[in-house]
């Protein structure tokens, strides 16, 4: 049994290594021919052993720092306001889901606006926002809040409207208050909804910090960014800050999922039963393969 | 036994007819009070800002209905962008979850990093696209719509793919089970079971993918080499300080993602209909 959990968990682990072992190759040889074709080719693909060597090269490249702490202090400059935008925007969106299942009048007056809201280009408007706001920093966490709000807010709405009557019925037998009602059944029934929309919007308001970035000269990875893309320096700065967002995002996601396994102990007991019923499933079909090929079907 | 009557407050709830019509006069009379708001000036004392940077809307509105060629021809920029790389998006993503679901194992792996591009932010993606399609055309319209559709389809990939792996391999408890009591083969159970279960998730996936193609492709405007587009234009026109016209392109952006996602909830109603 031990060994069985073992291969499974390996499997998997192997399975996605496998594949980005299969990307990097591809990466390497479109790089290859690049190099081969191009005049500039860090322009358009370099190797990833280049991009690495730039990590690790102690050249200077502006203001008396190496590419890689460059990179790393504007990054925390844009992942805080990100950070900031993100919690702001996080708890608007789950107070006024709330708002939206206690009352059905603000509900079907604000609903609608939601949906509109997705469609409006908020990061067009980060421009304007820096207009009124005069100050970047402040438009950053603006921009970042409004794109978490509204998956959020949608999202534990829906968690809160998908509790079953039964479980309402069953709080109404107990004579229980709205306040038990919330804390008790509503709550955490919409938990993992809430996650849901934390996993999406997370990366959306690192996206949204870097791109308000680009607009004014005030550092930050976006600032780094289109200035490297215009040559005032390196242009490993470039590859680095592409690939540091790249797992920066993929890395927000999965942080909301470990909070997700920590804040909420059901999921993790669903998590221990699923895990167990696929491996058992797997088991028997691995079995039935064998079966039909036995019999030569 | 005795019928008690029902207070004001439960009938006027219970009333289907006012229910509607409140779910329809509420968010109207929301959305006249704020232009009512916007129109007086009174947002602008909220929100500390002068009619400069959040002209009125009337004026807002003007600049759209005055400049129709111009508004048209990036109109027609952005969409053509958004729609192509949403439906090749769409396609290969979907295609990529029918080769997850006949590899499970190895196809599983392939979509969780299929799905990590979700979280890749769009803005490094965009300027590495521009990079890569120097070479595709002299014409550099061609060469920018080509790298900003690119952008897009990755977007739409990503979303249909995730989607659609589950509507392949979520069914309904027991069907598959009825499937092999019924001997089917691999290709039945496919193409009867598994496809038609798929069409909702499908739109779930387009519901997604509809509006982050029309904001993907704005944004991707932004670092086009080529100057055209909804997107653009809002950029363009606030470095020259016009905010008036940068509010009537955003408005515009929003149009196009409403009317994309009316024509998709309009789709799914006709079909959708039998289930």
């Amino acid at each position: 049994m031990k060994e069985r959990i073992k291969k499974a968990a390996s499997s998997k682990v192997v399975v996605t290594l496998v594949w980005l072992f299969g990307i990097a190759a591809i990466w390497e040889v479109m790089a290859m021919r690049v190099a081969e074709t191009k005049r500039t080719p860090a322009n358009i693909l370099p190797h990833i052993g280049d991009i690495v060597k730039s990590i690790f090269d102690a050249k200077m490249v502006s203001n008396n720092m190496t590419a890689v702490q460059l990179v790393l202090s504007n990054a925390s400059d844009t992942l805080l306001r990100a950070f900031w935008g993100f919690l702001i925007g996080a708890i608007v969106g789950f107070l006024l889901a709330i708002l939206m299942k206690l009352s059905k009048i603000v509900e079907k007056t604000i609903f609608p606006y939601l949906m509109l809201i997705q469609m409006i280009p908020i990061l067009g408007m980060a421009p304007i926002i820096l207009a009124m706001t005069h100050d970047i920093g402040a438009s950053r966490i603006i921009i970042a809040a409004i794109l978490t709000f509204y998956p959020i807010a949608t999202n534990t709405l829906a968690g809160l409207n998908s509790v079953q009557k039964e479980k309402y019925e069953l709080m109404y037998s107990y004579s229980a208050s709205k306040w038990t009602i919330y804390r008790k059944m509503l709550i955490p029934a919409c938990i993992p909804y809430l996650f849901t929309g934390l996993k999406i919007s997370a990366p959306m308001a690192i996206t949204a910090s870097i791109l308000v970035d680009t607009l004014q000269g005030d550092g930050g990875l976006g600032c780094i960014l289109s200035q490297s893309l215009k040559h005032a320096m390196s242009i490993y700065v470039f590859w680095q800050i592409v690939l540091f967002s790249a797992a920066v995002g993929i890395l927000s996601c999965t942080l909301m999922g470990w909070i997700e396994k920590i804040v909420s102990p059901m999921k993790r007991i669903e998590r221990k039963q699923n895990s167990i019923f696929a491996r058992r499933k797997e088991a028997q079909y691995e079995k039935e393969k064998e079966k039909s090929l036995a019999t030569g079907e | 036994m005795r019928k008690k009557r029902k207070s004001l407050w439960r009938r006027v709830n219970e009333n289907t007819y006012i229910q509607a019509t409140s779910g329809l006069l509420l968010p109207m009379a929301f959305g006249v009070i704020l232009f009512a708001l916007w129109q007086t000036e009174v947002l602008h004392k909220i929100f500390h800002t002068d009619t400069f940077t959040l002209p009125v809307p009337t004026r807002i509105l003007s600049v759209i209905v005055d400049n129709p060629d111009k508004v048209i021809q990036n109109v027609v920029a952005t969409v053509t962008v958004a729609v192509i790389g949403l439906v090749i998006g769409s396609v290969i993503g979907y295609l990529v979850a029918i080769i997850a679901t006949l590899f499970p194992r190895w196809g599983g792996g392939g979509l969780s990093i299929v799905a990590a591009c979700n979280a890749i932010p769009i803005v490094a993606l965009a300027p590495v696209m521009t990079n890569w399609t120097k070479d595709v055309s002299k014409d550099a319209n061609i060469r920018s719509m080509v790298a900003k559709t690119l952008v897009v389809m990755i977007i739409c990939i990503a979303s249909m793919s995730v989607n659609a792996y589950r509507g392949l391999t979520e069914l309904k408890p027991f069907s598959l089970d009825l499937m092999k009591s019924y001997n089917a083969k691999r290709r039945t159970v496919f193409f009867k079971l598994r496809i038609p279960n798929s069409v909702p998730y499908i739109f779930t996936a387009l519901r997604v993918s509809i509006p982050a193609s029309v904001i993907t492709a704005v944004v991707s405007e932004y670092f086009a080499e080529y100057v055209i587009g909804v997107g653009r234009q809002i950029r363009e026109n606030i470095v020259l300080a016009q905010y008036t016209a940068a509010w009537g392109y955003i408005t515009v952006a929003s149009l196009i993602g409403i009317v994309m996602y009316v024509i998709l909830m309009i789709a799914e109603r006709i079909l959708l209909r039998r289930r």
